[in-house]
């Protein structure tokens, strides 16, 4: 059986007064995969940071149901820490799990990532930052991973890694859930939230 | 109360590799204190009364530009305290704990440099002026960040505005125990401070921990 972290009917949610989505009926399950499609404006963020615990905006009326679980967001916006190091980063957002050394050298490596665990992440390219956040988001291997924009910085070797990432996570059962301007068919199994429609 | 030594850490690598804060506002204020009594008096010496008006007035200065020094961006802190899986209380505590190691030891080596460029010392006990530079440390460290975790106010002149009198508050209990008056009083003042440190503390705690249920 399915298990549905986060349902609504109708949920509507903008900021101050400005709705971004109206009424849009929702239920997402974390054993599936989701991608959320809609062109400019049309709310892909707002509602990737929704799920992801990353709105701060107004709810409106809306009747909600969700579950608290691990999700993880990578948005178009960098989340590491510019002033640390790419190890200092692992170890802070990763601190509450215990994850083995040889764990986080192996996903590291995975992510060609080795040779820069000394270096400050402000040095780092848009796409070494991306690759880092991947990284880091596969070590943790969160219930739900959120991406928003999933192939802006990274080249081709970059968008294997992260096929490689969700396939892995998709077997597993872990829900993935990508939001871009159309369809990416990074995977087979991937449900529509079509906000064009809404 | 939780504490958490990788956010203490991250915050402390995070300053001492900031250009903009230590390296910019603690060596302007030691040269304002080197410079300052051969301005008022010219000579290394000035009047005790001067001497303590002119000390508590640089607490506040040096308070509000430490203040000002990095505003918290709420939307990327919050990418960040969730990212990293840690609760708006325990990221209260733990930077309040961050910021008074940074803090204090400039404020107290401010202080007591301040007493040795202008010869003047101050009529009360070393533990007395310890206890009211910590105290006065923790409370404006508190006020800052309640400031930048609650409010929206991005703008540095408005922060400035509101901030400085809140710290003139907390200076004022420091003056008269500074100036050396009778133990009785300096009980009561201290009893006083430390009340208001336990209140904004805990008042801040428990809003934070309803509102993560």
């Amino acid at each position: 059986m399915k298990n549905i972290f986060l349902n609504s009917n109708n949920l509507t949610i903008g900021y101050g007064n400005e709705i971004v989505i109206k009424n849009l009926s929702l239920s997402l399950s974390n054993e599936k995969n989701y991608e959320i499609i809609g062109k400019n404006g049309s709310g892909k963020t707002t509602l990737s940071n929704f799920i992801s615990y990353n709105f701060e905006g107004n709810l409106f009326d809306s009747v909600i149901t969700r579950d608290k679980l691990d999700i993880s967001e990578i948005s178009p916006k960098p989340t590491l820490l510019e002033n640390l190091t790419l190890d200092e980063n692992v170890a802070y957002f990763t601190h509450y799990l215990s994850i083995d050394e040889e764990t986080i050298n192996s996903k590291l490596n995975k992510f060609k990532l080795t040779d820069y665990r000394n270096d400050s992440i402000k040095n780092f390219s848009s796409g070494m930052i991306k690759r880092s956040e991947l990284a880091i988001c596969d070590i943790k291997n969160p219930d739900v991973l959120c991406i928003d924009e999933p192939l802006n910085y990274l080249d081709k070797e970059g968008i294997e890694i992260l096929e490689d990432l969700l396939n892995i996570r998709s077997s597993d059962n872990r829900c993935s859930i990508l939001s871009s301007q159309e369809s990416l068919n990074i995977l087979t199994n991937m449900e529509t939230v079509n906000l064009n429609e809404v | 109360m939780k504490f958490n030594k990788y956010l203490i850490k991250k915050e402390l690598f995070t300053e001492f590799r900031n250009n903009s804060s230590l390296y910019l506002i603690t060596p302007t204020m030691t040269v304002l204190i080197i410079v300052f009594p051969i301005l008022a008096e010219n000579r290394f010496a000035i009047d005790e009364d001067l001497f303590i008006i002119i000390q508590i007035l640089f607490l506040i200065l040096f308070s509000t530009l430490f203040s000002i020094r990095n505003p918290i961006d709420n939307q990327k802190l919050s990418r960040e305290l969730n990212f990293a899986r840690i609760t708006r209380s325990e990221y209260f505590i733990n930077k309040i704990t961050s910021e008074f190691f940074i803090y204090f030891p400039q404020i107290l080596l401010f202080s007591v440099l301040y007493s040795a460029f202008t010869n003047t010392s101050v009529k009360t006990s070393v533990l007395y002026f310890i206890l009211t530079i910590i105290f006065f440390s923790v409370n404006t460290v508190m006020v800052n960040i309640i400031f930048q975790m609650f409010t929206s106010f991005n703008n540095k002149f408005v922060q400035f505005i509101l901030i400085v009198p809140i710290y003139m508050a907390f200076s004022f209990f420091i003056a008269p125990i500074w100036l050396g008056i009778n133990q009785e009083l300096i009980n009561i003042y201290l009893m006083l401070y430390l009340g208001i440190t336990i209140l904004i503390f805990s008042f801040t705690n428990i809003y934070l921990e309803r509102n993560e249920k």
